[in-house]
Formats: structure tokens, C-alpha cells, sequence
């Protein structure tokens, strides 16, 4: 028998089976076998030791990644202080003439939707709620730019139509320039009457418990360089108008069916002889018990002519 | 060509480029779709500039601490991958073989080419088969580590070696070889 035949037996050889050959190659694969073991010792230890460097570097970047996490978080935390601080109280001839519920939630610390309260030239009110495309940090400082554009714009300016196209030709470039857009619905509260403009975004109007949807949609904020419209509506005591963003209604539930503007508009008017606040929080009862997540910021705002 | 010499006109065969990340992929030395980026061009026939070759290099050498051991079974590698599907065993029948096929540095010249006195050489200067001693001068541009585990592993490659040592320490540019 070769040796390589008897080192593959299953049983072991006896030694009368090996030849001094035999054993002198045995001898040489034993040192043969050693120098490997030697080559893979080396191997395996500078393997090893690249693996621990490999831990180290990970571990510091781990905590450069915490680092920079917790200055990211403390200068979220501080812009949304700052938003927070942005959005409007109600001006004093707005809280003698409607009851009013807001709802206002950004999916993360700083969001793009955003609503205002405007005194007006000749000393009415209105309200305006925008969605800025995209959420988080770029859309937070796109609304502190409309904000700024509106209140300069609403100093020389006095209707709703003239107004947001106002504030549109102004930003058109910079929004194009930056890649956003915004939805906008905007109100002007007169005697018995309101005047809209909406470019996107939602509202409906109850006179005299008769729904009325801001259908007649124009263009965003940023898309198009073209004339929007203003439409006027009786708003008389105790009818309810609402306003509101897309974060609602196109959130899902689990078998992927949206909440739905229908769904919110018929809740509403379902519940219109409730108190605002308390229309509200059925919306938002109803709508939390629906969605699966929140998937966008949410603005709802629910208001009652009370003279 | 000893270290530090100009290496822009040199050029080394797409394969040796191929087998090289090949190696370095197989032992998981460097990540796969990286080295695989690096070579995603090489065609096997055609030569490229040895810098090429240099860059996955330089990713094995930058990584580790002591890249002489890891350099070493790269080239061991390579050359399991060259005589099992790179057409070796057309070359050498056994471990003895490889030595020979370095006579006049022929196996390095095939793989690289450039001006004379630019591109070096790998030859064999001793054989003694008897007593299981050889001895080859290397003046190419290649880590010398890799080239010790390119003549591990060309020898060993055949099976026919029971035991097989290549020694550098001294000079690193001779490569002292025991086999029996």
C-alpha cells in the first residue's frame, strides 16, 4: 500500500505496513504540515488584528455618529421651538366673531404644513394653510419664507385673489430654484361673507347646515406663473368652515384604503351642531382609530361664525 | 525594478489583475462589490497600466496592520485559481515545475510587460532538486509578500510536495526555497 493510501485507510496502519520511505515522508508532510499551520497562525493572527482595528474604528465612528445625532437633535429641537413660535394666535376681532379649533401636527420635529391668521388692509381677517412639498428642515424654512411674503405682500394688497398671486409671483423663482411648491387655501373673513382663493389643499363650507366643498381648485404656490381665482360665499352666523390639509385624508389603514376627504367632510357635517372643539376631537377619535401611521403633517382647522 | 522606480510605462495582463481581486474576493479581504468595482472593466487578455494593479493593492495594504501574512495567501490563492482554472495545469505537471517554468523570469514576462530595465524580473538563479533547494531573484514591482505566496502556491498547487518553505527574511528580494 502508498502511503497516501494508507494514510486515507480507516483503520491505522501497523508498522509493518510503513516502509523507512514511508517514514521519511511522513516526517517531511509533518514539517510540511507544520510550516502551514505556521503560514496560517500568521494568517489568521493579522485577520484578527484587522478585526479588532476594524471593532475600534467602528466604535468611533459609532460615537462621532452619536456626536453629530445630538447636535442634530438639539438644533431640531430649537427649529421647532422657533416654528412652533411662528404659528398665529387668534387676533382679538377673530375670537369675538368665531369659535375656533385648530389641530396642528408635524410628522417630525419641523414640517412643512403651515397656517397663519392676517389682519387685512381695511381691518378684516383671514386665514391661510399651505403644505409645503417634501416635510422636515427644507420645508420649514420654505414656510418661514412665505410667511415673510404674505405679511409684506397683505400691507399693500386686499384681496384674497390679488394677494396669493401676490405672494406667488414674488417666490415663483425661488421655489422653482429650490424645487418646492405649496398648497394654498385662503380666506378673507368680510360681513356675512367670505372670499376664498385655493390652490389645493381642502374646504368645506356649512351655510345654513348645506355643505359647500372649495372645489374650484387653481394652481400651488410655485408651480405655475398663471391668474388664480377668489370666490365668495354667505358665511352667516353659525355655519362652520373648514380647512385642511392632505395629512388626514390620505393617511391609510392597514388594507391600504385612505382615510378620504368624503369620510372627514360627512364626520364633520354628522357632527356639525357640536361644539367646535368638540367636532374636532371626534375628527381626530375617528381618525386615529382608522390609520394604520401618520404618514404627513396634519392640519385641520374647524371654525364657527358665533355673530 | 527594485521599489521606488517609475512604474507608469509598465502594464500587466487584465487576468493577473482579475486573479489578484479574485483572491482577495475569495479570502474576504476586501469586500466583494468593491474590489469587484475595481476590476468591473478588466478584460483578461488585454493590458493595462500597473497601476490598476496597484489600487486593489493599496486597498489590502491600507486595511490591515500587518498585511504581510495576508499579502502572502493572496498570492497563494492566486495561483490555486491559476493552475485549477487559469490554465496551470497545461504548464506544470508538479510542484517542481513552477521553479522550472521561472527559468529567464518567463512566467512574470508573461504577465507584464514594459521598457527593458523598467519591468525587472522574477528568475530562477538556483536549482538543486536533489537536495530540495532553489533560490529566485526577484526585481519586479510586485509586494514581495505576495510574491513568497505566489511560489507557495505555485508549488503547492500540483499535491505532489510534502513539504514546502520560501524564506525572504534576509534579503526580501531572494527568495530562499526548501521542497521536498
Amino acid at each position: 500500500m502508498k502511503l497516501e493510501e494508507l494514510l486515507e485507510s480507516e483503520t491505522l496502519p501497523s508498522r509493518t505496513d510503513l516502509t523507512e520511505e514511508d517514514l521519511a515522508r511522513l516526517v517531511r508532510k509533518y514539517r510540511g504540515l507544520l510550516k502551514e499551520r505556521e503560514r496560517d497562525r500568521a494568517f489568521w493572527a493579522a485577520t484578527n488584528e484587522n478585526l479588532k482595528i476594524a471593532y475600534e474604528k467602528l466604535d468611533e465612528k459609532e460615537r462621532e455618529l452619536a456626536k453629530a445625532y445630538g447636535i442634530i437633535q438639539e438644533d431640531l429641537s430649537v427649529a421647532s421651538q422657533i416654528q412652533a413660535a411662528l404659528l398665529p394666535k387668534p387676533l382679538a376681532k377673530m375670537e369675538a366673531e368665531l369659535d375656533l379649533a385648530v389641530f396642528h401636527k408635524q410628522l417630525s420635529e419641523v414640517g412643512g404644513d403651515y397656517y397663519d391668521f392676517f389682519k387685512t388692509k381695511s381691518g378684516s381677517y383671514a386665514i391661510g394653510i399651505f403644505d409645503i412639498s417634501g416635510h422636515g428642515v427644507s420645508a420649514a424654512l420654505v414656510m418661514t419664507f412665505l410667511k415673510a411674503q404674505f405679511m409684506l405682500i397683505m400691507e399693500r394688497l386686499e384681496s384674497a385673489k390679488e394677494i396669493v398671486e401676490g405672494v406667488n409671483s414674488i417666490s415663483y423663482g425661488f421655489l422653482r430654484e429650490v424645487k418646492k411648491y405649496a398648497t394654498v387655501n385662503f380666506v378673507i373673513f368680510g360681513q356675512d361673507k367670505l372670499r376664498y382663493t385655493c390652490g389645493g389643499g381642502f374646504g368645506m363650507l356649512l351655510h345654513a347646515k348645506e355643505p359647500h366643498f372649495f372645489a374650484k381648485k387653481d394652481h400651488f404656490l410655485g408651480l405655475r406663473e398663471k391668474p388664480f381665482h377668489e370666490h365668495e360665499l354667505d358665511f352667516k352666523k353659525d355655519d362652520i368652515l373648514v380647512l385642511y390639509t392632505d395629512g388626514m385624508v390620505e393617511a391609510q389603514n392597514d388594507r391600504g384604503e385612505d382615510y378620504s376627504v368624503s369620510r372627514l367632510n360627512q364626520l364633520i357635517i354628522n357632527n356639525s351642531e357640536k361644539q367646535v372643539e368638540d367636532i374636532l376631537r371626534v375628527c381626530l377619535e375617528d381618525y386615529r382609530n382608522f390609520r394604520s401611521k401618520d404618514t404627513d403633517d396634519i392640519t385641520l382647522i374647524i371654525l364657527r361664525k358665533k355673530v | 525594478m527594485g521599489i521606488g522606480n517609475k512604474e507608469e510605462e509598465l502594464k500587466v495582463l487584465g487576468t493577473n489583475i482579475q486573479g489578484f481581486a479574485h483572491a482577495c474576493i475569495n479570502l474576504n479581504i476586501v469586500a466583494g462589490s468593491k474590489a469587484g468595482s475595481l476590476i468591473a472593466d478588466i478584460e483578461a487578455t488585454a493590458w493595462y497600466p500597473f497601476e490598476r494593479l496597484r489600487a486593489i493593492e493599496r486597498t489590502v495594504l491600507e486595511s490591515y496592520e500587518n498585511a504581510g501574512p495576508i499579502m502572502e495567501r493572496v498570492g497563494m490563492e492566486m495561483m490555486g485559481g491559476w493552475y485549477n482554472m487559469g490554465g496551470g495545469k497545461e504548464i506544470i505537471d508538479k510542484g517542481v515545475d513552477f521553479l522550472r517554468f521561472q527559468s529567464g523570469s518567463q512566467g512574470y514576462t508573461s504577465v507584464v510587460i514594459g521598457p527593458e530595465g523598467q519591468v525587472g524580473s522574477f528568475k530562477l538563479i538556483e536549482l538543486d532538486e536533489k537536495n530540495g533547494k532553489a533560490l529566485i531573484h526577484s526585481t519586479t514591482p510586485f509586494n514581495k509578500d505576495l510574491e513568497r505566496g505566489v511560489i507557495i502556491g505555485g508549488m503547492s498547487a500540483p499535491g505532489d510536495l510534502d513539504y514546502i518553505d520560501v524564506n525572504n527574511d534576509e534579503d526580501k528580494y531572494y527568495f530562499k526555497i526548501e521542497f521536498c
